[in-house]
């Protein structure tokens, strides 16, 4: 596998070279880059990615220091829908 | 209603736990984990003193003691959200949900990865997932394995995963790309490298003719690392060498390494394979503060400190009324820092629950807190006190902001 | 089952010895009472845990500590169970996940 194909995040299978090219083309954010790309959108919630998805942001733009660039939504884990619908009863 | 709720049954969470109940609070600890202790489960380590620090045996004495106590366990729970009504937090499970007016979040910490092509084979595993395999579930991670990452977590499992008889064939770099930055460059992981050398001569007194060798601290210093490493408990670090591929028919086989000048750039022509049945990738831990996210604290990016931390005081308080953080999530440091966070959030706690003249000890345990940090055995960043510095500023910058609002 | 550490310098002697008998993809396998179900696959040999959704490429565990969900298995019928972080017990039907028929991006790119 060449350096281009290298799987960034594992959840959305989404490449090295795609996010480097997406950030470029785009001068994405962390936030854009992610909606875009789908990368840290997957099964896990971006635990695994989300530094790296960061990282590859910030050499269009520094990361910004006084907010988390990539919003944690809850469900942090994921849950049924049995699950949710029970709790919001 | 438990008058204090605890996520995360680890090295903080636990001490926490047992700080409260010894003041007579109703205790419960929530952890997705099937066993209490967290990270500290995993580790094991040779003390200067010769004493071994065994994570097993720490993380049961802590959980015997807040069992004595009374404290209640939820264990195998993830917490998948919670947020503040009516004046009290509610922490929402998935089979439960419970309400308490004092939430402490000691959620530890994640491993940040270093990416590599051909890490999604089975067989490539995060570095602390070899450590817990090994160490607490007793199961080989494979027989041979590569590290790739080189800095004190990686080396620490590396020793650990040695002394369960597994073979570390090397420990070695990624390659140098636009994500894995300075983790790939030679001379900053040797710099950081230096601040691990104190961990490598112990092992030598116990165990022997065979790991080790006292040369490590010599060749460390010279300019020109030797292109097949130097050797710690007869493990080969290779600062000039990068992993470009790992792989395998369907599960890892081995990787392709190539080596590196001083700038981290690969020598064409010089790929060689090294047969392994696993990899490790050890990228280093950032704080896993998702809850302290969604319940809206304010938060500040501190490198020092291993990534995003949610501002806090000196007393484990965020900015949150009833919101409390210890542990990693306040930043990467070792389990006796967090054990000793622990205590003062246990104490603040217990103040703010209406327990008076707990004043001095919530001094002497912040005290209690430095000390422990200056004692350090393993200090995963070395500038730790200097990210505290940034937090407390920040966290003045914060109270000052607030007041001109109410102003 | 040799890839378990029996013994150990400074950890001691495994005391665990109460083997169960679970399936994994409908063959038989024997792993300890309570360890996770990882841990009871690893030990006898087993990586590959899923395949992933849409690529079909082999996953096993990542971060073992309940992270990074690539362990995620179907347990009694129950999908997405993280083998890293649940107990083993007698007579557990474990089954990994496959590629889906139709990829979901396939299918937003026809329909969207």
């Amino acid at each position: 596998m060449t350096e281009e194909e290298m799987i960034v995040c594992r959840c959305e299978e989404v490449s090295y070279e795609e996010l480097l090219q997406t950030a470029t083309k785009y001068n994405c954010s962390p936030r854009e880059l992610k909606l875009r790309t789908r990368a840290g959108m997957g099964y896990c919630g971006g635990r695994t990615c989300r530094g790296m998805v960061d990282t590859v942001a910030s050499t269009i733009k520094a990361q910004e220091r006084t907010q988390i660039s990539l919003k944690y939504q809850p469900p942090i884990r994921p849950i049924t829908f049995g699950d949710l619908g029970r709790q919001d009863k | 209603m438990n008058d204090v709720i605890i996520v995360g049954a680890g090295p903080a969470g636990l001490s926490a736990g047992i700080t409260c109940a010894k003041k007579g609070l109703g205790v419960l600890i929530i952890d997705e984990y099937m066993k209490p202790g967290g990270r500290l489960l995993g580790q094991l380590y040779e003390e200067p003193n010769g004493s071994w620090w065994n994570g097993i045996q720490e993380s049961t004495s802590l959980y015997e003691h807040a069992v004595d106590l009374g404290i209640q366990f939820q264990l195998n729970t993830p917490v998948n959200n919670i947020e503040k009504l009516d004046q009290s937090w509610v922490i929402y499970t998935d089979k439960h949900t419970f309400n308490t007016d004092h939430l402490l979040l000691a959620t530890g910490a994640a491993e940040s990865p270093v990416p590599v092509p051909g890490w999604t084979l089975p067989g490539v595993m995060s570095v602390g997932a070899a450590q817990v395999m090994t160490n607490v579930h007793r199961v080989k991670p494979g027989e041979r394995g590569v590290i790739i990452g080189v800095n004190v977590l990686s080396a620490a499992i590396a020793m650990e995963l040695q002394l369960a008889g597994i073979d570390v064939a090397c420990l070695t770099l990624p390659k140098l790309n636009k994500i894995t930055k300075n983790a790939a460059q030679p001379k900053d992981v040797l710099e950081s490298l230096l601040h691990v050398s104190h961990m490598a001569p112990s092992p030598l007194i116990r165990f022997g003719s065979k790991l080790m060798k006292n040369d490590f601290m010599k060749k460390m210093g010279v300019t020109f690392y030797p292109k097949e490493g130097v050797k710690m408990w007869d493990i080969p670090i290779q600062l000039r060498k990068a992993v470009i591929n790992i792989y395998g028919d369907g599960e890892v086989e081995g990787i392709t390494s190539a080596t590196i000048d001083a700038n981290g750039e690969v020598v064409s022509g010089s790929e060689e394979n090294i047969a392994c049945d696993f990899v490790c990738i050890a990228g280093g831990l950032y704080p896993l503060t998702e809850l302290a996210a969604v319940a809206g604290c304010p938060f500040y990016l501190i490198d020092e400190l291993g990534g995003y931390v949610p501002l806090h005081n000196e007393r484990m308080e965020t900015t949150l009324d009833g919101l409390y953080v210890a542990g990693n999530i306040t930043g990467i440091e070792g389990a006796k820092v967090a054990i000793a966070q622990g205590v003062t959030a246990g104490l603040s706690i217990a103040e703010n629950a209406g327990i008076s003249g707990l004043d001095v000890d919530i001094q002497h345990s912040i005290q209690s807190i430095e000390l422990t940090r200056d004692k350090a055995y393993i200090q995963f960043h070395p500038e730790v006190k200097k990210g505290k510095r940034i937090l407390k500023e920040q966290w003045k910058e914060y109270e000052r902001s607030v007041k001109k609002l109410v102003h | 089952m040799s890839r378990r550490i029996l013994e150990h310098p400074v950890l001691g002697n495994l005391q665990d010895n109460k083997y169960i008998s679970f399936t994994f993809n409908n063959k038989n396998y024997e792993g300890l009472e309570s360890e996770s179900i990882a841990a009871a696959l690893l030990a006898n040999g087993i990586r590959t845990l899923r395949y992933h959704e849409e690529s079909g490429s082999p996953r096993g565990i990542y971060c073992n500590i309940g992270h990074c969900f690539e362990c995620r298995v179907t347990v009694n019928g129950t999908q997405g169970v993280r083998a890293c972080l649940t107990p083993l017990q007698a007579g557990m039907v474990i089954e990994s996940g496959g590629k889906l028929p139709t990829p979901v991006r396939d299918w937003s790119a026809e329909n969207e």
